[in-house]
């Protein structure tokens, strides 16, 4: 009997995806606990205290609720719509993990083309939301997803600028390489080169994210709760810890692109990885207790007038003194 | 891997087929949408199958991620409304114009068959890999101008949108 050949690729692949999936799931509860610690030490409260030592375990009876929950549909939405938007906001979440290059060997799957597959399949979450806006038959929701169209699409457009700098300086579309052309010291990494890059693409990821300041498709005090305003129990649990992952993915690509990736001073690996990661989270968090919300035309202004404008001129720079020197 | 890549096959033009199908039958706009994205997806696999993954994340960066983002937020302009129902129900036609509709759709595909029996392409078992590089120089240099030639559909899209909307304004 012959045994079928299975390749080796799709085991690793198999295996990176289950490592991703635990990774998810671990850091959606990390990631609500600081939020809601960085909320309250912000408030010059103490946050979250009563359940387990320090508040520790109250992420954990957050899920435990949130799954228990009836799921509603309202009447009149579309159920196709309504169901298929949180599944498609949060699968494409679980591929946006395979290429980063956590450290040289903490990597699920080399992709020449890392940066790419990225930027390609985050675009997907828009969509989600959209789907999810229209298919809840309800204003706010509707108002929320026409927001989150106006906004991805203007702020995709110096994100894409921000990182094409960087890549013209490396020449290279794989993560792993990108890391490699930055050395261990920060004066070595790419944001002393390009530190108007790492501006534009900093603002812009939290804007892609829909972090506050920037985060007008679910603006509460508004909308209710924009696009997700019908979703209850897990569909909203799926909507929220994508948003998390999506925050954790668009500080890995700052990491591995403007602050040498896995390298640091004195030791390489994934710990430098995960400590300039959760320092970007961190950064992240603290806008949405500092900042408040800009107005919808403010909004688009700094994208059309300020930023777009400026990642042309960067590139053009890097362009031009590629060429010189 | 060879097995794998047949089913891989199969399972994209079956999707291809699918989301096909809907984004024409779908009463619903929005469906439609979802329809034409699931086809698209598909067709993206399609070229990783055809190992050229640089057109295939081109494909869900700019025809997922922008176009259809933009065809939505123009279905939103439109008065459709959430529950779905802007197409109407089909109505009985007479059977030539169904005779016509499988004459029109066959006449491609039996073209097309006819010309890749008689002219077999130099196929090779395994398709070539080419590099990011190679694929810009050759944009560049020896197929220039039909890259810019590419782009001139575009202009002439926008061109016939601005004429069709100046013919509807004489008209009122």
């Amino acid at each position: 009997m012959s045994i079928p050949i299975i390749p080796v690729e799709l085991i690793r692949i198999i295996v990176a995806l289950g490592a991703v999936g635990a990774f998810v799931g671990l850091n959606g509860l990390v990631l609500v606990y600081v939020e809601r610690k960085v909320a309250g030490h912000c408030q010059r409260r103490p946050g979250p205290f009563e359940v387990g030592p320090h508040g520790l375990l109250t992420p954990l009876a957050d899920a435990l609720k949130l799954v228990g929950k009836q799921l509603f549909m309202p009447t009149g939405a579309d159920p196709w719509l309504f169901w298929l938007a949180p599944i498609v906001s949060f699968l494409p979440v679980l591929l946006l993990f395979l290429p980063i290059p956590f450290s040289p060997v903490l990597t699920g799957m080399e992709v020449h083309l890392g940066i790419l597959f990225i930027l390609a399949f985050s675009g997907i979450n828009v969509l989600a939301l959209c789907l999810a806006g229209w298919g809840s038959n309800n204003k706010w929701a509707l108002l929320g997803a026409g927001r989150a169209v106006a906004q991805s699409v203007a702020y995709e457009i110096p994100l894409l600028l921000s990182l094409l700098a960087v890549i013209f300086m490396v020449g290279s579309l794989n993560l792993s390489e990108i890391v490699r052309s930055q050395g261990s010291w920060p004066w070595q990494w790419h944001i002393c080169t390009q530190p108007l890059a790492f501006l534009i693409y900093f603002t812009c990821a939290v804007a892609e994210v829909n972090r506050n300041p920037f985060d007008l498709p679910e603006a509460e005090s508004e909308l209710t709760a924009g696009f997700h305003t019908e979703y209850s129990g897990m569909a909203f649990g799926l909507f929220f810890l994508a948003e998390y992952m999506n925050m954790i993915i668009v500080c890995s690509i700052a990491t591995v692109v403007f602050l040498g990736g896995w390298q640091g001073p004195f030791f390489s690996g994934a710990l430098w990885f995960f400590a300039k990661m959760y320092a970007l989270l961190f950064i992240i968090i603290w806008f949405r207790w500092t900042y408040p919300r800009v107005r919808f035309n403010q909004l688009l202004n700094i994208n059309w007038k300020w930023l777009l404008p400026l990642g042309l001129a960067n590139l053009l720079v890097t362009a031009f003194l590629m060429k010189i020197f | 891997m060879e097995v794998l890549a047949k089913i891989a096959f199969g399972m994209y033009a079956l999707i291809i087929l699918c989301g096909g199908a809907v984004t024409v039958t779908a009463q619903s706009l929005v469906r439609a949408l979802i329809g034409l994205i699931a086809t698209l997806f598909a067709v993206a696999g399609m070229y990783l199958l055809l190992a050229a993954p640089l057109i295939a994340f081109m494909q869900i960066l700019i025809y997922v991620g922008a176009v259809c983002v933009l065809i939505f937020f123009a279905i939103m302009l439109t008065r459709a409304s959430g529950e779905g129902k802007e197409a109407a129900t089909p109505t009985a036609r007479p059977a030539h114009q169904y005779a016509n509709a499988v004459l029109v759709l066959l006449a491609p595909a039996v073209f097309l068959s006819w010309v890749i029996i008689r002219h077999p392409a130099k196929s090779v078992p395994v398709p070539a890999k080419v590099t990011v590089a190679e694929l810009g120089k050759g944009l560049l240099e020896p197929y220039t101008l039909s890259f810019e030639l590419i782009s001139v559909v575009l202009l002439v899209a926008m061109a016939g949108a601005v004429l069709l909307i100046w013919e509807k304004r004489r008209k009122e």
